[in-house]
């Protein structure tokens, strides 16, 4: 069978060389793990010992004493909802109407949406940020979430990619019937597009619970802060708290891990389909 | 602006970053995927590996490489020291606190590695077929049908990857703060240390709008002498 890939180079080489080329990108995950579940004598053992021997929750429990880690959890899980739902319920309707409702000057306008995917988020930073402070939200919740209630340009290109994907009659019979746009997104599109729908959510759960430059910038009270902004706290203040800052790191992954185990076959479908189909 | 030796310092920064990450973080790219593409048996479970990195957020990210590079009792200096090479204390040394964050953002190549992937099944079948029959081995194969199929992906990816390199700024925000002797300052942390730490918020704005021009610049120049050797399928090269 001719394929792309080195299906030439004989199979054990090949998987050796694979495991080899894939360690570098392992370890430190593997790491991490290991050193969060090691009693504190041996995390900094010189040399260090690989397993965690026995392995123990201490490090986990002393880290949940420095901070407060299920009010950091709560608060950015709170902004990761609201970052989804905003996202998906402004893109959606926007992406249907660029998709589905003729109006003049569409096409200019949607091409310019697009073009702002490219605007590096550093340019736009401090005019951002002058327009948040001058509106006295600066310390809220507000500059982190409003904005993906106005519409995120990669969310509406690929609900707008996906409806177009739909057959044109099934909106038109449902015009008929005397659905108005609204009852036709509700009703038909959104059902439809589960895939493109979980695809957003992973992205915006992922992007806002790992995002740091906006917390760090808009937030300054340390009871709304988010669990990036607690991890980041351990490189400044808690020097000798190494130990502590990776298993709190550990249980900082574990959500983002888990959405994307769960998303992943809806994920392919999602943006796939959005890229390929015109 | 243009006086301002430390204005450029940081452009030279951030350039060497960005060339550090983005060519070898293709070739790493493209490598990884065509070794991992033909496993079967364990596939998932490698090609997750090298994904993983990449949804690891950047705090997280940045403290574990922060461990693991520490001089006294980091992992990697533990491991050159069974070889008996004592290393170098890589974050604190000037010399080698750029190929560290160089490394540290290539840790994230796992979403190169995923797109490669992807646009791996669609390299047409038929044309590796038909130059097999011809005689053109696996080198050949790569070289004249592959390869072109997987040039609109690439240049796709070097302008994502190069606007992203361009406003790197938790590691060094949060490993090197810029130094050792301003060696890891890059643009994006120098505006933000001038617009939310000095004060100089209209210096900043100058150096955001430096930071477009070279984006903008360096965009049209992919476009211009890259964009060129783009070979889409079913147009005549």
């Amino acid at each position: 069978m001719i394929a792309p890939g080195l299906a030439a180079v004989r199979r054990p080489l090949r998987i050796a060389l694979a495991v080899a080329a894939v360690l570098p990108f392992a370890v430190p995950l593997l790491w991490l793990v290991l050193g969060a579940l090691k009693p504190p004598g041996q995390f900094y053992a010189a040399p260090p010992t690989i397993l965690p021997d026995p392995p123990s929750l201490e490090a986990i429990q002393s880290a949940l004493r420095l901070v407060d880690a299920p009010r950091l959890v709560a608060n950015s899980l709170l902004l990761a909802a609201l970052n989804v739902v905003g996202t998906i319920a402004s893109a959606a309707v926007v992406g249907f109407a660029f998709a589905t409702l003729p109006a003049r000057g569409r096409q200019p306008l949607f091409a310019l949406l697009v073009a702002t995917i490219l605007v590096p988020p550093a340019v736009t930073l401090i005019p951002q940020y002058i327009l948040f402070s001058r509106l006295g939200w600066v310390g809220t919740y507000l500059p982190l979430v409003v904005p993906q209630f106005l519409g995120s340009a990669f969310a509406i290109f690929l609900f707008r990619q996906w409806f177009r994907s739909l057959p044109a009659n099934l909106f038109e019979s449902a015009e008929l019937d005397g659905a108005n746009p609204f009852q036709q997104l509700r009703y038909i599109a959104l059902p439809l597009a589960r895939p493109v729908i979980a695809a957003i959510a992973v992205f915006a759960f992922v992007g806002s619970w790992n995002d740091f430059l906006g917390p760090l910038l808009y937030l300054r009270s340390p009871d709304t802060f988010t669990v990036s902004l607690g991890l980041a706290s351990f490189q400044g203040l808690y020097v000798n708290q190494v130990q502590q800052s990776m298993a709190l790191s550990l249980l900082a992954l574990l959500p983002v891990v888990a959405v994307f185990a769960l998303a992943q076959r809806w994920l392919i479908q999602g943006v796939t389909s959005g890229g390929v189909r015109g | 602006m243009v006086g301002d030796l430390l204005f450029w310092q940081t452009l030279a920064n951030t350039v060497i970053y960005a060339v550090g990450t983005v060519v070898p973080g293709l070739a790493i790219g493209l490598g990884l995927a065509l070794l991992l593409r033909p496993i079967r048996r364990g596939g998932t479970l490698l090609r997750s590996a090298v994904f993983l990195p990449a949804i690891v957020s950047g705090v997280a990210t940045a403290l574990v490489w922060g461990w693991i590079l520490n001089p006294r009792f980091g992992l990697l200096n533990a491991i050159l020291g069974l070889a008996g090479i004592r290393g170098p204390s890589w974050l604190q040394d000037p010399t080698w606190a750029m190929p560290a964050l160089i490394v540290i953002g290539l840790w994230n190549v796992g979403v190169n590695v995923v797109v490669y992937l992807a646009a791996l099944s669609t390299v047409p079948r038929d044309l590796l077929e038909a130059a097999a029959l011809d005689g053109a081995g696996a080198v050949a194969r790569f070289r004249a049908v592959t390869w072109p199929a997987l040039t609109p992906i690439t240049f796709y990816l070097g302008i994502v990857n190069a606007i992203g390199a361009f406003q790197v700024f938790t590691p060094t925000y949060l490993l090197t703060r810029g130094g050792p002797d301003h060696a890891t300052l890059t643009l994006a942390l120098y505006t933000y240390q001038n617009a939310f730490r000095f004060g100089q918020i209209g210096y900043a704005s100058a150096l955001a709008l430096g930071m477009v021009v070279v984006i903008v610049g360096l965009t049209a120049f992919q476009f211009r002498v890259l964009g060129r050797r783009v070979a889409y399928l079913g147009a005549e090269s």
